[in-house]
């Protein structure tokens, strides 16, 4: 067969394509890797809401060495409004706790940040949900990320096709994030626990309440491209009374008396899904957070402190997330 | 950056006159250069929400400082005819195009500006409005009550539309100057009026944008169930209205927080409601000089002013 330059180069062209398309979905969309060999996860028994927390705290992170000596600590909770009755929020009274402990550890400031999703009143939820009070009393500073100075930041992973975000300086600025998730199910997002918690750093005076736009871009998506570019240094999770059902506003109480510490966000929401009962590969962030963001396998988590026991009875979900929960020895193998 | 330090706050009810007084005079001082405000004073970074709020709340002896303001927000808009959030936003245009085009028309600013900024309030419309993303709602996507063919305007473009900017654009379109009140104008604040009634949460009031989901009626929030009956104020009375103003003022009873308290008596007022318990509730927690947002700031003394009967929002017998 005569092969002339116009047919080759038709042809070279064509393979060239080809190539690139059927590569794209294999090629890694982050641009930063920051799994370690092995994480670090220490469930600790906690009955209830009482000052008793800041000592089961204090030896919790005893057990990680942290070194925050000299440095800015953001804590982010999970506040997102107040509805009397309702477990919505990561409890003041543990924020508190991790307040005092990050001071006794010898960080330079300790803040607390936050921006919520869906009611723009801030200091209402903070009124009402009883951490207006809590901070007063151990004089720690409120920084309302809806509403804080702005930075356009690029992504650090492709998984929405954003480029960049604009984020608060305060997130941006600080030496150590501590992500403070309440552990709930979430009906658009199977769950939502310490990389989920995120989506509170993304300002609502940029991109509205809710922040509409991470949901058109796709929440799994959207969860990797934020953890990847911000990244948590600390997972110090409320699972003391969590939430079941139709989160993150209207489910149903259910105590697990737990809290849970990390010092890798893969390797806490894992930890805490399998205390749910539901597996942790079947959430896409997980599961591909563990290429890239840390450790979602037992056989990389060293357990501190007490060992995963899945409950009897997995958490209850929207029927959409139902794939989600697992039982027996499908739960050790998820 | 936006720190608040939680002082106790004094429970004595301040003279309200005075109370304003002292808000005007924080604005005053808070007042950027360049004419615009930040959400705090720990940045220089303006944003366009406080700064048309500041604008509103100036009294009209505040000569200097409205028109540096006007200036100031006739200089920052887009080429499109929209408004950024704030410095540095891209040109896209943000959900607050309406309340900056407000602000403008209650100072008398007409012209090119004003123009052109109606013309993209007519062109800008929420997602679910395209045939692609209504099919899908309509087809697959059920979890939101909503109605697709109801639409109004998003908070950035290409996302779907909520409350907040949909009521800021009403209330710009409806009382903008020196345009003929048919047409697209019309037809957009229709749209945006039904889109309001779509929403709304069962027993009254809105949030966000979303009343039902997954078959489970969400709450209402007080400041933006205020802001969209401000933009329904000239609505011949439905039980839209009716009931939202009824839960507003049982939510007023048991509320603290100096931005939905503002709110609700800005809604009360314009709509004939008592306010004077509101107005003591707010009177008793607001100390303008710990007030750190900007934006509330402005609010607030839009809600003390009101009481001589110079209610910002109450502007229906006007046109």
């Amino acid at each position: 067969m005569k092969l002339d330059r116009r047919t080759f180069l038709t042809a070279s062209l064509g393979l060239a394509a080809g190539a690139s398309t059927t590569a794209l979905p294999n090629r890694p969309k982050y641009h930063v890797a920051r799994r370690q060999p092995r994480s670090r996860v220490a469930i600790l028994g906690a009955e209830s809401y009482s000052h008793k927390l800041e000592s089961i705290l204090q030896y919790g992170l005893g057990l990680f060495h942290l070194d925050v000596r000299g440095k800015t600590v953001l804590l982010k909770p999970n506040l997102v409004d107040y509805i009397s009755g309702n477990h919505i929020n990561t409890h003041p009274l543990l924020v508190c706790a991790a307040v005092e402990c990050f001071r006794r550890l010898g960080a330079k400031n300790v803040l607390v940040g936050e921006g919520p999703g869906h009611q723009r009143d801030t200091e209402l939820v903070l009124l009402e949900s009883g951490f207006s009070e809590a901070l007063r009393q151990v004089s720690v500073p409120f920084v309302d990320l809806n509403r804080d100075e702005l930075a356009i930041t690029p992504l650090l992973a492709g998984y929405t096709g954003m480029k960049c975000l604009w984020l608060p300086r305060t997130v941006l600025e600080a030496d150590f994030v501590v992500s403070m998730p309440k552990v709930k199910t979430h009906h658009w997002s199977g769950v939502t626990l310490s990389m989920k918690n995120m989506f509170g750093v993304v300002p609502g005076a940029k991109y509205g309440w809710p922040k509409n736009i991470l949901h058109w871009k796709g929440i799994q998506e959207s969860i990797l491209d934020l953890c990847a570019t911000v990244p948590i240094h600390f997972v110090i999770a409320d699972a003391i009374v969590a939430m079941e059902g139709n989160g993150p506003l209207n489910g149903h109480p259910r105590p697990l008396n737990r809290i849970v510490l990390s010092d890798d966000p893969v390797a806490a929401d894992a930890t805490c899904m399998r205390l749910m009962g539901l597996g942790p590969a079947r959430i896409t962030h997980i599961r591909i957070g563990a290429q890239f963001l840390g450790n979602a396998s037992t056989e990389r988590i060293d357990q501190l402190a007490d060992v995963v026991c899945a409950p009897a009875n997995p958490f209850e979900v929207v029927p959409e997330f139902q794939h989600l929960r697992v039982t027996g020895s499908a739960q050790r193998d998820s | 950056m936006t720190i608040w330090w939680f002082c106790p706050r004094t429970q004595r009810v301040h003279d309200t006159q005075e109370l304003n007084c002292a808000c005007v005079q924080e604005l005053i001082d808070r007042q950027l250069p360049e004419g615009g405000w930040p959400f705090t004073t720990v940045t220089t970074q303006w944003a366009v929400g406080p700064t048309a709020l500041a604008l509103l709340a100036l009294p009209s002896n505040s000569v200097r400082e409205r028109d540096a303001a006007i200036r100031f927000l006739l200089r920052t808009q887009n080429a499109n005819g929209s408004w950024p959030a704030f410095s540095g936003d891209d040109e896209a245009g943000s959900g607050l195009t309406g309340l900056a085009l407000y602000a403008l028309n209650r100072c008398c600013v007409q012209g090119m500006v004003t123009d052109r900024a109606i013309q993209w309030l007519i062109e800008s419309r929420g997602w679910e409005s395209h045939w692609l993303w209504k099919w899908k709602f309509r087809t697959s996507d059920h979890h939101v009550r909503f109605d697709p063919d109801k639409f109004g305007w998003p908070w950035i473009p290409e996302t779907v539309s909520w409350v907040v900017p949909t009521a800021y654009s009403i209330l710009a379109l409806k009382y903008a100057r020196g345009i003929p009140q048919q047409g697209p104008v019309q037809f957009r604040i229709r749209h945006g009026v039904e889109m309001l009634h779509d929403r709304i949460c069962p027993g009254g009031g809105w949030n966000a944008g979303n009343g039902v989901v997954y078959g489970f009626p969400l709450s209402p929030h007080a400041d933006v169930t205020a802001l969209a009956l401000l933009s329904l104020l000239n609505e011949p009375p439905n039980h839209f209205i009716t009931s939202s103003l009824d839960w507003l003022e049982r939510r007023a009873d048991t509320c603290f927080a100096p931005w939905s308290l503002a709110w609700t008596i800005l809604a009360l007022d314009a709509f004939g409601r008592p306010t004077e318990l509101v107005v003591d509730r707010l009177a008793s927690v607001v100390d303008p000089a710990e007030v750190k947002d900007c934006a509330t700031l402005a609010v607030v003394s839009l809600a003390f002013a009101r009481a001589p009967g110079d209610n910002a929002f109450r502007v229906a017998d006007e046109t």
